[in-house]
């Protein structure tokens, strides 16, 4: 039971809100992060905590994008295919993880270690082409830069090509 | 030395500045907070919020002084504020670094709009994706609490504002602020009908201001500086300040700057964003954000203010400025804007539900050459019968890029569908399902 | 609701000028002028939403076309519905929804009253989409209801009413834009209270109900407005029906006490009267078995032992048992049949159950025999208490004008329920109270002692009548001193504050109305809680009150015609006293004929005097004393006493099996006739079919057997019998749309204050003690569920598909302390029986209580013991000590 594991979390998270209800998407994330997806019984567990029906818990969960309702690879890849991605190279960068990992847009390696998914926009336009693997974002993407980053996330679980806080232009190139 | 001052990129645009508390205390943070709180009343606050003329920089520019004045003078319950962080218009990406670089501007923005409308909570919704702007956040607010900024009896003045940070869980139009709403309340993400406004039926039914962060990030030097000098910057009198603009797309050096409202297109472009990547002419850009209609090379004079870009059929929006340069397909830029829309439409209105999924399976269907002459006028027809006729500003949004792609190079529609109608080539082709 | 004068706008819509209330929207506005605004999402019953953008207008001055399913009227608007540029907008969103709408209205159930399929005819509309329409996969959405999801058109009516007015929340808009789909939980099965609600507020057949499907197009069917046979709640319905076939029930809004809203009886529970089992001749027992007979040699053969058995012994030697399920005109025949052609008031119904014990309780205190408030005053109360309800069970729809009253106009809702406050599959109107005192029906006594102490301990008695009735006040004010606050909190579990909360509330309101429900009502203490209601109601000044009463809720559809009938012993037709001599001249004045005096015995009484002897025949219709009552009253043993049982009956049941002549009776779907319901609405019941085989209405029966036995009542119609009834009792003049309530008897009050509530005053006002029960037992009730009535029901295919058995309802701790889950076998044994059945766990069900619906109850009331109320005659054999093991 989530409720056991993460007591004091979901307590604190409960304590920010006036209305039960507004607690459902935290409660959700905190699902993932235990098991990578959400599952049913969770969401009953969940609906039951926040005095909702499962139903309820349902049609919120699917509207957004970002909660998987199945198991998901350990490193889940998504490449922003929009416009402003695109116009910089996306579809390259789509393709070379396509021929890299040898899956297309909505599949996982037999591994399990990599899901991919194409996502749209996510705020780093200025940078692109870009992609989000978990709670990460990479930036600038290359063709060399991608191979290290899988690499990386093969033999160590993390890449430190991931963006840390973001400013482009950085102040150093800034010479006005 | 910068063409023109810098005013929230300004600390971190310092070498070293880690956006820590000290680091913005050591700038004269939280200064403004000191001054008002318990010293200038809220409605002071508010006067002169108004009085500098910002306006919203979340897309719709509404002033945002005005904005606060409409919550109930004499309503006891509680009120809330939400920092609109949702930040998913495609182009658009200055309230990430706003609040990954310098996060305590942001919530002494945010503790100031509290105390001028009497909230005593509120919730930054930030996209969910950005998981590291959400910690960075969450440790400045430890922070600031400890420091007595945030939390009950704010600096020993009885005032209280918490600041929360909820996470957003990937859907586009949570940025709209009664979807915003909805989804702070555990629910799905549906524009409601207004009126009622947030002003008087917001978060759970009570007076709600929702601000985005820029607009929020603007306030302590609003407060510390005055609202006179903010009113002379940029293009007085309905323009005021400065605009983080956020250039994306085929310039040599794309990214976040910020210029006071008004320069022109041109002079970010080629000033700031230092040219063309190859040099190659600009074909269209797009002022403010995917909902903005495509403007051409005849507009590069445009002044970046809300009147002169609306004067010019576009809109400010959110200052995510994408340019094209020659030779890019206008029908593919507008298929890949409108399948941005498909996929974020909420699906509450028919016009807006049913309308994205028709036009992206037309526009695929033009760009894979299989298009006929009626598509163009069915395609203006639907822009037409969606736009004005939804819940919420979306509807208007999702048809800006065909409306205006079909508008300035209808040329190129024509050429792709004579050559469909040369190959005799007419075949539907299914969207496929999303997911 | 404060009615401050509502203000008036004046608004012009297409040239022409209407008044309506300030707030009205102009969709209404419009209709009142004539003007229909073509819509799909949105309907009366629900908040607006502005989803489909089919209602667009113009109105001057304002630059975009508006909705005018979510724009309120203001003064001075210019409404124009039938320009070019709104034509077109309709137009445009119409082309919209057929874009991804398929083309299979000649195989879609919906067909002929579909909204979409009429816009497009009036609009001629066609769509230009020649993309590839979206496709869902078919999946199995539940027993009952089907959805066929490639049809929605996404106005969420269903989700919205799911929520807004059932209060269940069981369906989900699922996904985003237009891959949005509505579904339950994942892949599982509706679980839900199948309200049928979802079937009739879907516009197009995205949502069709399984049990009329592919039949028939709706003007190939005959329709019947009638009133479902169900509960007391009184329903009105439409039985459609192609010759002897039933094909659908549904409800029109607006229609009816109900507004159009069903239950899940209501909605999927119409089989039951054509069931296979029907019978369908008379039959008479020669040689110990049943055989068929015709209905000359039937009736000839009663009419012969009739006369044998009233010539050797009399007329009190005959008893006459009648459901609460007959009409008004059959139960009112009945009675004159037993007085009159056979000379004897034993006469008694399935209003003895419970329904007794609040008219009773009524009439001592305020002398009524009737509600004196409607569904109305529910709806605008501002405190409702509801006692001993599990109204969304019991009574759905008199739940769904609390859920309206409490959910949309703000009522304060306390509660006094047998009831969990947990989100389950059906709605829990626990969960809606803001003052919830948790207690098993035979100690809600308690909690009613603990709210009028809250009111008595913080003055909260009004002044007058303080000062009028001392004595009655300081009776009471005594006796409650005699409770401390620390043994009501071990009674009930709960502290003073949240009594003196709850007490402040209700004397603190303006419109109080209380329910008391089936719970209570077929308690032990049924009578008792009542009556200390009423004293709540006294004390605070409301009893006489506008808008405030006491509302005793009724299980069966015509429990209420059957106390009004005069089918209780003690009652005459009106509800006057068979002991008060004017009343009973009053009656024989009509009858033109003398009314037998002595003292009639009840339904226990009866079975006794048959098992001694001195009772020899019984007339029993649509009763089954043998599959209900508990084994301690033998009732089996006693009927096989008698010399010759008549039963009239749909099916051949426990009792109908002993009979020595069984008639075949029609059912409510083929007489017609009359039913009062809860609130003493007389409404109208029409056939729909013609009887099954020979049936036949009973009236008919005691009209024939009355002329065979020389005392001819005759009547050519049953509107005959209505006739003579209307003379006899007001309140049966009109059936127009809206029932009046009562007015209390002043007089009573009077008397009630002065020496009425001496009578049982000190027992009632003594704390309950809990019964200790062993270790390891439970306590068994047997209670009402949503999805059953009586044993009627379980003859229905439909319902049966949702709860086709009795199940064992207990609380999940209690499931973890016997280690079961649910579906395990159990045995269960009491003092007086055992048997065994399957454990459903329910959140909802109090820890140490157990729940077992009566419908299938033939075994289990074999556990229950029975207590007699001295004053009612009420048996109450609801509650029982079990232990419980489980059984492989
Ligand atoms: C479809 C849609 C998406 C929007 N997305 C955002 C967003 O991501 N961030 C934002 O600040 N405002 C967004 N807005 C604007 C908000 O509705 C709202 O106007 C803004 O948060 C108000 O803040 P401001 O007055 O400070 O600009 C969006 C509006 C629409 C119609
Ligand atoms: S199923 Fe019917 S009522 Fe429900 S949303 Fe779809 S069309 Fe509307
Ligand atoms: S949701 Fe607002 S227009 Fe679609």
């Amino acid at each position: 039971m989530l409720i056991d594991k993460y007591k004091d979390e979901i307590t604190e998270i409960l304590s920010r809100y006036p209305v039960k209800r507004s607690a459902l998407i935290p409660l959700l994330y905190v699902a993932q992060r235990d098991q990578g997806y959400v599952s049913e019984s969770v969401m009953q567990e969940i609906a039951h905590l926040l005095r909702l029906t499962p139903p309820q818990v349902y049609e919120t969960i699917t509207f957004y994008t970002m909660f998987n309702l199945k198991p998901m690879g350990k490193f889940h890849i998504q490449v922003c295919k929009s416009l402003m991605c695109a116009l910089v190279g996306s579809d390259t960068v789509i393709e070379w993880i396509r021929a890299k990992l040898g899956i297309a847009p909505g599949e996982s390696t037999v591994d399990g270690l990599f899901s991919f998914s194409l996502v749209e926009c996510l705020a780093a336009c200025g940078t692109g082409p870009m992609m989000q693997i978990n709670d990460d974002y990479y930036e600038q993407l290359t063709e060399d830069k991608l191979d290290r980053i899988l690499a990386d996330l093969r033999s160590t679980g993390t890449s430190r090509l991931k963006s840390g806080p973001f400013m482009w232009p950085e102040p150093v190139n800034v010479k006005r | 030395m910068p063409k023109h001052e810098l005013v929230l990129l300004k600390n971190m645009m310092q070498p070293g500045y880690t956006g820590s508390l000290t680091d913005y205390e050591k700038t004269g943070g939280y200064q403004a907070l000191r001054n008002t709180l318990g010293k200038i009343g809220p409605s002071d606050v508010t006067t002169m919020v108004r009085q500098s003329g910002l306006r919203g920089r979340g897309g719709a520019g509404f002033p945002t002084g005005v904005k606060w004045g409409f919550l109930p003078k004499d309503y006891q319950g509680p009120r809330y504020l939400c920092c609109n962080a949702d930040e998913s218009e495609p182009g658009t990406f200055k309230d990430r670094q706003l609040m990954e670089r310098d996060p305590h501007q942001v919530l002494e923005g945010i503790v100031l709009a509290c105390y001028a409308i009497g909230a005593e909570t509120a919730y930054i919704y930030i996209r969910g994706e950005m998981v590291l702007g959400s910690r960075i956040l969450e440790q400045a607010i430890g922070e600031a609490r400890a420091a007595g900024y945030i939390g009950k009896n704010i600096l020993g003045t009885g005032i209280n504002a918490d600041v929360w940070v909820h996470r957003g869980a990937g859907a586009y139009i949570c940025g709209e602020e009664t979807a915003l709403l909805e989804s702070l309340e555990g629910k799905r993400g549906l524009p409601r009908i207004k009126p009622p406004f947030p002003a008087t039926h917001g978060l759970y039914n009570k007076p709600t201001v929702v601000n985005n962060v820029e607009t929020l990030a603007n306030l302590p030097h609003i407060i510390k500086r005055g609202p006179e000098w903010f009113a002379a910057i940029g293009s007085p009198p309905k323009s005021t300040g400065t605009r983080v603009f956020c250039v994306s797309g085929h310039v040599k050096r794309p990214g976040n700057y910020e210029v006071p409202m008004g320069v022109t297109v041109r002079e970010l472009v080629y000033e700031h964003a230092g040219g063309m990547r190859s040099d190659k002419p600009i074909k269209a850009f797009i002022p403010g954000g995917a909902s903005a209609p495509f403007l051409t090379p005849a507009h590069l004079d445009v002044k970046l203010d809300f009147e002169h870009v609306a004067a010019a059929g576009s809109m400010l929006g959110s200052g995510g400025v994408t340019v094209m340069e020659e030779g890019t397909s206008m029908v593919w830029a507008a298929l890949r804007l409108m399948e941005f829309f498909y996929h974020e439409s909420c699906g509450k209105c028919t016009p807006c539900r049913e309308g994205s999924s028709w036009l992206v399976q037309t526009l695929r269907r033009i760009l894979a050459k299989r298009g006929r002459m009626e598509d163009l006028e069915t395609l203006s027809d639907l822009c037409k019968n969606i736009a004005g006729r939804t819940v919420c500003a979306f509807g208007d949004a999702e048809v800006a890029p065909i409306q205006s792609t079909l508008n300035h190079w209808r040329q190129e529609y024509v050429d792709l569908i004579n050559e469909a109608e040369a190959a005799n080539l007419i075949r539907p082709e299914p969207v496929g399902v999303r997911r | 609701m404060a009615d401050t004068a509502t203000q008036t706008v004046r608004i012009t819509i297409d040239g022409m000028t209407v008044h309506v209330p300030k707030g009205t929207l102009v969709i209404e506005a419009a209709r009142r002028v004539g003007v229909m605004i073509p819509h799909f999402c949105y309907h009366p019953k629900l908040k607006p939403d502005a989803n489909c953008r089919m209602c667009l207008v113009e109105i001057e001055k304002m630059p975009k076309l508006q909705t005018a399913c979510s724009t309120p009227a203001d003064e001075g608007m210019n409404i124009r519905t039938a320009t070019t540029v709104v034509d077109d907008a309709h137009k445009s969103v119409l082309e919209f929804i057929l874009a991804n709408h398929p083309l299979d209205c000649p195989v879609c159930d919906q067909g002929g009253k579909c909204d979409l399929q009429d816009f497009s005819h009036q609009y001629t509309a066609s769509s230009r989409f020649v993309e590839t329409k979206r496709i869902f996969q078919k999946e199995y959405f539940s027993p009952l209801i089907e959805t066929q999801m490639n049809r929605c058109v996404q106005c969420l009516r269903c989700v919205r009413y799911c929520d807004e007015v059932m209060d269940v929340k069981a369906l989900a808009p699922v996904g985003r834009g237009t891959m949005t789909e509505i579904k339950y939980f994942g892949a599982h099965p509706l679980n839900c209270e199948f309200c049928g609600g979802c079937v009739q507020i879907c516009p197009v057949g995205a949502i069709t109900s399984r049990l009329s499907m592919y039949e028939y197009r709706p003007w190939m069917l005959k329709r019947a407005d009638t009133i479902c046979g169900y509960c007391g709640d009184g329903c009105q319905i439409t039985v459609q029906t192609k010759g002897q076939e039933l094909i659908e029930v549904n409800s029109a809004h607006g229609a009816g006490r109900n507004n159009g809203d069903l239950c899940a009886r209501g909605f999927f529970g119409f089989h039951a009267a054509v069931h296979p089992d029907r019978l369908t001749h008379p039959l008479i027992r020669r040689d110990d078995v049943l055989v068929r007979a015709t209905w000359e040699e039937a009736l000839e053969y009663v009419a012969a032992r009739v006369g044998e058995i009233k010539a050797a012994h009399g007329g009190q030697s005959f008893g006459g048992l009648i459901s609460g399920r007959c009409t008004n005109e059959e139960l009112y025949l009945f009675q004159k049949f037993m007085r009159l052609v056979l000379g004897t008031n034993n006469i008694d119904s399935s209003a003895r159950y419970g329904h007794v014990n609040g008219l009773h309780a009524m009439q001592l205190v305020q002398g009524t025999h009737r509600w004196t408030v409607t569904f109305d005053d529910i709806l605008d109360a501002d405190v409702l208490i509801l006692v001993g309800t599990n109204i969304t069970e019991t009574n759905p729809i008199t739940g769904l004008k609390v859920k309206e009253a409490v959910k949309k106009r703000r009522a304060t809702l306390v509660t006094i329920e047998s009831l969990e406050p947990v989100v389950d599959t059906i709605s829990n109107i626990a969960n809606l109270s803001q003052h919830h005192f948790c207690l098993p029906p035979s100690e809600m006594q308690n909690a009613i002692l603990g709210l009028v102490k809250g009111v008595v301990e913080q003055n909260l008695i009004q002044p007058e009548l303080a000062q009028r009735h001392p004595a009655y006040v300081n009776a009471i004010r005594s006796a409650l001193q005699q409770i401390s606050w620390q043994d009501l909190q071990a009674a009930t579990g709960t502290g003073p504050n949240s009594f003196m909360r709850a007490a402040k509330v209700a004397a603190g309101a303006g419109r109080v109305v209380i329910l008391a429900g089936q719970l209570l009502l077929r308690s032990e203490h049924g009578y008792s809680g009542c009556v200390t209601l009423l004293d709540l109601l006294l004390l605070t000044g409301k009893l006489d009150q506008p808008g405030c009463g006491f509302a005793p809720l009724a299980e069966e559809n015509n429990d209420q015609g059957a106390v009004e009938m005069g089918t209780v012993t003690e009652f005459l037709p009106g509800a006057g006293h068979i002991a008060n001599s004017t009343d009973r001249e009053r009656i024989a004045k009509h009858w033109k004929a003398e009314l037998p005096t002595h003292r009639g015995a009840s339904l226990i009484e009866m079975l006794k005097r048959a098992n001694e002897g001195s009772l020899k025949a019984m007339f029993i219709v649509g009763e089954n004393p043998v599959g209900s009552l508990p084994a301690t009253i033998r009732a089996e043993q006693s009927l096989r006493h008698l010399d010759l049982l008549v039963c009239q009956e749909l099916f051949l049941t426990e009792t109908a099996a002993l009979a020595h002549v069984v008639l075949p009776a029609a059912s409510s779907m083929e007489k017609q006739g009359t039913f009062t319901n809860t609130e003493g609405h007389v409404q109208a019941v029409r056939p729909s079919i013609e009887p099954v085989g020979e049936s036949r209405p009973d009236w008919e029966v005691f009209s024939a057997l009355s002329i065979l036995l020389n005392s001819p009542m005759e009547y050519a119609e049953s509107k005959d019998i209505l006739k003579e009834i209307r003379g006899l009792i007001p309140g049966y003049g009109s059936l127009g749309p809206t029932p009046s309530a009562q007015k209390v008897d002043r007089t009573a009050i009077d008397r009630y204050l002065a020496e009425g509530y001496q009578r049982d005053l000190v027992t009632r006002y003594r704390l309950v003690k809990p019964k200790s029960r062993p270790d390891g037992t439970l306590r068994l009730d047997l209670g009402q569920s949503l999805f059953h009535s009586g044993k009627l029901s379980t003859r229905s295919k439909g319902l049966l598909q949702v709860e086709g058995s009795g199940r064992l309802r207990i609380s999940p701790p209690d499931a973890a302390r016997f280690a079961l889950s649910d579906g395990d076998r159990v045995r269960l044994s009491s003092t007086s029986g055992e048997m065994t059945t399957e454990v459903k766990i329910m959140e909802r069900i109090p820890q140490g209580t157990a729940w077992f619906p009566y419908h299938f109850g033939q075994t289990a009331v074999q556990l229950f013991e029975c207590a007699i109320d001295p004053t009612t005659q009420a048996p109450s054999f609801r509650t029982a000590t079990v232990s419980i093991m489980k059984v492989a």
